[in-house]
């Protein structure tokens, strides 16, 4: 690119490419996926390509001459955001940076931007190259899979099914972080209150490993739905967290506890006055 | 929110008493007054105290509970906290109020129902 103006050609016409530069400049314009910009040392636009244009919507004698602070949201331009990136890629010789960019319509997309300082043999800075990337569909694509994958973990963390009239069932897999046992926590609670469940059983079977921190949490849970005005029994004490549990010290008396779901459950039924007998016989 | 708007209903032997969403420490200082006078007055079995309204607890509110659920109880009855939100329960769990031994339901009828069959059965056993 010797000059602006050969540089800023922005029909890419197939051609017999006759030299090195423009060659350099088919590449430019025929690169799909990025926006290739020239600019001066003080971050003004000296060329611009069709990747540019079909990325930002601008034509070539539309931004030649402007500042490259169009490129970006006002308020990133307040804050001085375009004079630190020239600065720390006139330092580091290179500067990347991934950020919301502004297109002529005023519309936004997510950018991956590399700067790169230009510099003559003797250290002088000629300008910048600029090479832009639209990593919208990316970003939207990561956004919606997040998303997702939180909803569904924030469903499987914490189920609570109702199995009797009376009675929930919190079946807990996995391990019990602090994140977890809050979510815990609101959601026993707020299902106790809307099933008006005297009731919640908490299954820890399928808990690996218990730690004091996680105890307490679990008493907390429990303390809680007691001040609700209903009973939690904690079931699925393996012999192994039993253990954990008098090693470290922790005291649940203040939850009642039962080593199998199916005593828990007897128990929460004896709780409601209600009990299970076999059917008479030939009925 | 002054004391006036506590509202103390006698349904049989039992007082049930509303609190409002958001009691300031007058209309709780009240609530100790109010709730016994009427305790005396009526011979009530027992108390349901109905927070299903209250917002925020704070600890002034917390040990006016639990002594008054003490009083009651020197008089003869018992206490009910009733209708606890679930976020004041967590926030009183959390911060650690002392509420631990005060006895609880879900709901009046609940509350009701258990001080009626406590009090029917002493009935019975007299026949």
């Amino acid at each position: 690119m010797a000059n602006g103006k050969q540089a800023s050609v922005t029909t890419p016409v197939p051609r017999v490419p006759t030299g090195e530069a423009e060659l350099l400049q088919l590449l430019i314009d025929n690169v799909t996926d990025y926006a290739i910009t020239m600019l001066d040392p003080k971050g003004i636009v000296i060329t611009w390509s069709s990747g540019g244009e079909r990325l930002k919507g601008w034509k070539a004698d539309e931004i030649i001459g402007q500042h490259f602070s169009r490129f970006y949201p006002p308020e990133d331009v307040a804050k001085g955001k375009t004079d630190h990136e020239l600065r720390v890629a006139a330092q580091n010789g290179r500067l990347e940076d991934e950020g919301w960019r502004v297109r002529k319509d005023g519309s936004r997309f997510w950018a991956n931007v590399v700067l790169t300082c230009l510099r003559t043999n003797n250290g002088e800075i000629r300008g910048f190259g600029k090479i832009t990337r639209d990593l919208s569909e990316r970003r939207e694509a990561e956004e919606k899979i997040r998303k997702q994958t939180q909803e569904i973990l924030e469903m499987a963390a914490v189920p609570v099914v109702q199995v009797w009239e009376g009675i929930v069932l919190v079946p807990l897999i996995g391990t019990l972080d602090s994140q977890r046992t809050q979510q815990l926590m609101e959601r026993v609670l707020n299902r106790v209150t809307e099933t008006n469940s005297p009731v919640a059983l908490l299954d820890i079977t399928g808990v690996p490993s218990i730690d004091t921190q996680t105890a307490q949490h679990l008493i907390e849970t429990t303390a809680a739905v007691r001040l609700l005005g209903a009973e939690v029994i904690l079931t699925g004490v393996r012999p192994a967290i039993a253990q954990t549990l008098v090693h470290l010290g922790i005291d649940l008396s203040s939850v009642t506890t039962r080593s199998s779901l199916s005593a828990g459950l007897r128990m929460a039924l004896e709780a409601l006055k209600l009990r299970v007998v076999p059917a008479p016989v030939g009925a | 929110m002054g004391p006036e708007t506590l509202s103390v209903i006698k349904i049989k032997e039992i007082l049930v008493v509303t609190l409002p969403s958001d009691p300031d420490d007058s209309t709780v200082a009240a609530l100790q007054e109010k709730v016994l006078v009427e305790m005396e007055r009526h011979q009530a079995k027992g108390v349901v105290l109905d927070v299903s309204a209250v917002e925020t607890l704070d600890s002034f509110f917390a040990r006016t509970v639990t002594e008054t659920a003490q009083m009651i109880g020197v008089m003869g009855g018992r206490t009910i906290v009733v209708g606890m939100r679930p976020a004041v329960a967590i926030t009183t769990t959390q911060i650690g109020l002392a509420l631990g031994s005060i006895e609880t339901a879900l709901t009046v009828d609940r509350a009701l129902d258990r001080v009626m069959l406590a009090s029917s059965t002493t009935l019975e056993s007299f026949q």
